[in-house]
Order: C-alpha cells, then sequence, then structure tokens
C-alpha cells in the first residue's frame, strides 16, 4: 500500500489499475458511473450554466473568468472533463487529463482551494440538482457513492500534480534569486555597489564577499557601497561579516561604506557590543554616495 | 487562526533562517516597534546559531504571555548538548569557543529585559530571554 505514485510519469496500466484499486474502485462502481451517466450527460449544458451562476458570487470569479473567450474555453474543457468521467474509461488517457487540470491551476495561479471547492460544487449540481428520480433509490445511493470515489481519485491526481508544479516553481525561484543576490554594479568610475535584500547566513556572506573581491580586482575600484537597507536582521554572525568583508576590501585597496543601517539595527548593534570602529558607515545610500565621490576625486555640480 | 506559541526544531542554518523569520512576523503581530522586533529576531538568531554550532539539536521556543501588569514575549531555548562549562566565561564578552565574536550570550543578555541561563554536562543548555513590551 505504500507504493509512492508519480502522477507526472503514468505510463504503464499497471499505474491505472493500482491508482483504482487504492481508492478502492470496482467494476460495479465504474457500471454505477455509467449508468448514471446516461441520464446526466445530455444535460452537461444546464449544468454549466447552474455552475457558472454559482461561481459569479466566487471571490476568483473577476479574476479569472471574466474575459468571455477565456470563459467558453474553460466550460467547453468542463464538459468534457465530465464527459470523460460519466463514460467511466479510466485508463491513461484518463489520467492524463486530469493531470492537465491541475497543471492549468498551477500554471494560472488557481488555487486548490478554489478546485476543490468547484468540484464539491459540480458534485453537488451533477448528483442532486440535476438528477430526475429516475433511478430506484439503491441505484442511485450506489451511484453517488461510487462517483464520490472517481472524484476522490481525479483529485488526488490534480493536487499532486499542483503540487510538484507548485515546489518546481519555487524552486526555480530561489534559484534565481540566489543567482541576483550579489549583483555588483559599477556605478560610477571607481565606485561599486552591492545592495543586499533578505537575510545573511554565512554562505550568503562568503558569496557577497566573492563576488565583491572579484569585482574590485576587474575594475580597480576605490571605493565599494554596500547597500543593506534591505537585510531584515543584523546579529554577531552578520556583524563579523560585514566587519571581514571590509578588511578584506581594504586589503584590496577598496574602501568599503556599509549603507542603509536603520535605527533599528543601528542600536541592535551597539547593544551587542560589536565594535564597529573599522567599519565605515552610513544611514543612506545619498551619504554613502557623497563620502565615495568626495574620496574618489569627483566633484558634482549642477550645470549653471 | 492565532497563535500566542511558535516552536522550533532547530538543527541547521536552514532551521534557524526560518525561526528568525517567522518569530519576527510574530513579534511585529505583538509589538509594530521596528526595534522590538529586531531585537527579538536577533536573540532567536544567536541562540538558534548557538544550537546548531555547540549542541547540534534544540528547540526554540517563542511566546506571548499575559503578565498581570505587563504582556512580554519570551524565548526558550533548549538543547541537550554538552553544556557550557564555564557560564560565567561564556557570559563575558567576546569568549568564544568557537573562533567568532563571543558576543552572543552577553549581547542577547542586553537586548533582552530579562536572562536565565541554565546550562550543564548532563542535561544540557537551556537559555530563557524576556522582552518586556510596554503596550497594553
Ligand atoms: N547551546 C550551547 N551549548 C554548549 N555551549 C554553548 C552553547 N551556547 C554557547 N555555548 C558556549 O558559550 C560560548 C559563548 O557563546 P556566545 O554565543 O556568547 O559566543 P559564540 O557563539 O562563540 O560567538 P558569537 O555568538 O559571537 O558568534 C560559546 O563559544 C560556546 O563555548
Ligand atoms: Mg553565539
Amino acid at each position: 500500500m505504500n507504493k509512492i505514485v508519480n502522477t507526472s510519469n503514468i505510463t504503464g496500466l499497471e499505474d491505472a489499475s493500482y491508482l483504482l484499486s487504492r481508492y478502492e474502485i470496482t467494476e460495479k462502481d465504474i457500471s454505477n458511473i455509467k449508468k448514471y451517466g446516461k441520464i446526466i450527460v445530455k444535460r452537461l449544458d444546464e449544468y454549466v450554466v447552474h455552475f457558472y451562476e454559482w461561481m459569479k458570487n466566487q471571490p476568483e470569479y473577476t479574476e479569472f473568468f471574466s474575459n468571455d473567450k477565456m470563459l467558453i474555453s474553460v466550460q467547453n474543457r468542463q464538459i468534457e472533463y465530465w464527459q470523460e468521467f460519466f463514460a467511466g474509461e479510466i485508463n491513461n488517457d484518463y489520467f492524463e487529463q486530469r493531470r492537465l487540470v491541475g497543471e492549468t491551476h498551477a500554471r494560472i495561479n488557481l488555487s486548490l482551494d478554489s478546485y476543490l471547492a468547484g468540484a464539491n460544487k459540480s458534485m453537488t449540481i451533477l448528483m442532486e440538482d440535476l438528477y430526475d428520480n429516475s433511478l430506484s433509490a439503491k441505484a442511485y445511493a450506489e451511484a453517488v457513492a461510487s462517483a464520490s470515489k472517481l472524484v476522490n481519485l481525479d483529485s488526488s491526481i490534480i493536487v499532486s500534480t499542483f503540487a510538484e508544479l507548485t515546489n518546481r516553481t519555487i524552486a526555480e525561484q530561489s534559484e534565481t534569486l540566489m543567482k541576483m543576490s550579489t549583483p555588483v554594479a559599477a556605478i560610477w568610475q571607481g565606485i561599486l555597489l552591492l545592495p543586499v535584500v533578505g537575510i545573511i547566513d554565512s554562505k550568503r556572506a562568503q558569496d557577497i564577499m566573492n563576488a565583491m573581491l572579484i569585482k574590485i580586482a576587474e575594475t580597480q575600484s576605490k571605493v565599494i557601497i554596500l547597500d543593506i537597507s534591505g537585510v531584515g536582521m543584523v546579529d554577531t554572525a552578520v556583524a563579523n561579516h560585514l566587519i571581514k568583508i571590509t578588511k578584506a576590501t581594504k586589503l584590496m585597496g577598496c574602501e568599503c561604506t556599509i549603507s542603509g543601517l536603520s535605527p533599528a539595527i543601528a542600536q541592535t548593534i551597539v547593544e551587542l557590543g560589536i565594535d564597529v570602529d573599522s567599519i565605515a558607515t552610513t544611514a543612506n545610500l545619498k551619504d554613502a554616495l557623497e563620502s565615495a565621490f568626495s574620496s574618489t576625486g569627483i566633484t558634482i555640480k549642477a550645470s549653471p | 487562526m492565532k497563535t500566542n506559541e511558535l516552536r522550533f526544531h532547530i538543527a541547521s542554518e536552514f532551521d534557524v533562517k526560518l525561526a528568525v523569520l517567522q518569530a519576527g512576523k510574530f513579534a511585529s503581530a505583538i509589538d509594530s516597534n521596528e526595534t522590538v522586533v529586531q531585537k527579538i529576531m536577533t536573540t532567536v538568531s544567536e541562540l538558534a546559531q548557538n544550537i546548531v554550532k555547540y549542541a547540534g539539536v534544540g528547540h526554540i521556543h517563542v511566546r506571548k504571555i499575559c503578565r498581570s501588569d505587563i504582556v512580554v514575549i519570551e524565548i526558550i531555548a533548549e538543547d541537550t548538548g554538552p553544556g557550557i562549562r564555564n557560564i560565567e566565561l561564556a557570559m563575558g564578552d567576546n569568549f568564544s569557543s568557537g573562533g567568532t565574536l563571543g558576543l552572543g550570550l552577553p549581547g542577547v543578555k542586553r537586548l533582552m529585559d530579562e536572562f536565565h541561563i541554565e546550562s550543564n554536562a548532563k542535561d544540557g543548555t537551556s537559555v530563557t530571554a524576556v522582552k518586556w513590551i510596554h503596550d497594553k
């Protein structure tokens, strides 16, 4: 029972039968679903009307469905979805379609909650609101039970596809952020600037130091400004890194100014007892730039 | 859901980062004063890093406590590591067995309003640090 199902990779038929048995969907269930399908599939147009009456009052409606063209295409896909559902052909194509639904939701950032709420509402419309009372009470109860099992199976595929894609996106984003995290820029002849955002841990501090030293060697800069106004927290380790960075740049003939110290961070550094004599700091970037200009002999004048 | 307590398992630098960010959020919901929030985050960071560096594994609790006269934020750091041999020395400025500044523990004591440390080789180390929140 603890086999791991990778829904992005359903190729073999054994996966289909595995999922069916995991959700306890039997031949009898499939035939119950097909039987009910004979009643409901011809009324799927009505289903769509009911569904969007409900949808109009949901918070995500205006964001995702206000465009008519988009709405029609979504509605058509929804009809196909339920046609497949009631056709009861549970094979790899069927799973692939469910996977696509999860993918689409993840791509357009429509939450899982809105999928699940929608699936729930659809079941109410299809199994209750549009039911024509043509089955015996027992047959109807069985159809409802069988259909809920299959909806659960559908949801499990959609949820895991969604989660997998979301995780992948997060991993990609953090990769990009890491790459962007040390953008040392030459902002003027002889002056470098590195804005740091986020939390500085020792790996990050090492990256920052490396990036700074390489760029100093490359550009022969005399001043580097490390702006920490986007840094959320300073502690003894961060302060220690800042001191080390300052010392290392000095060895390369480049003065380092740390700018953007908030009052809260300044006070915290002092109370921690850190000896700040060896580092040059300014409250903001403007002051850091002015002192950089004056120490590199640049004077800025307004044109007459 | 509103909770008045956070609990973190600390075993890596990533855990430290997560605890710091969450504790910062927690503190800013209680007091919007940036300096208070900063001090809470720094305290969590120092104590959590000591756990990773010197004990390997431990826990951090952050809670809001309403005392009769004052609301406080309490931070407890606990581990069952090797303990601190000489607490007095460790509490002094610039003592470090790890080659860093040696300002973590004495710094936290200065940042916070109450500070208590217990440590021995048998039970490990437990640090309690409390910040008074003057609102309410
Ligand atoms: N949880 C702990 N378990 C065992 N020993 C500890 C623990 N916390 C601190 N110590 C000991 O106390 C010393 C002082 O701790 P403190 O946090 O003040 O400085 P540090 O961690 O060495 O340096 P810094 O915090 O400035 O980077 C440490 O060097 C270590 O020997
Ligand atoms: Mg420390």
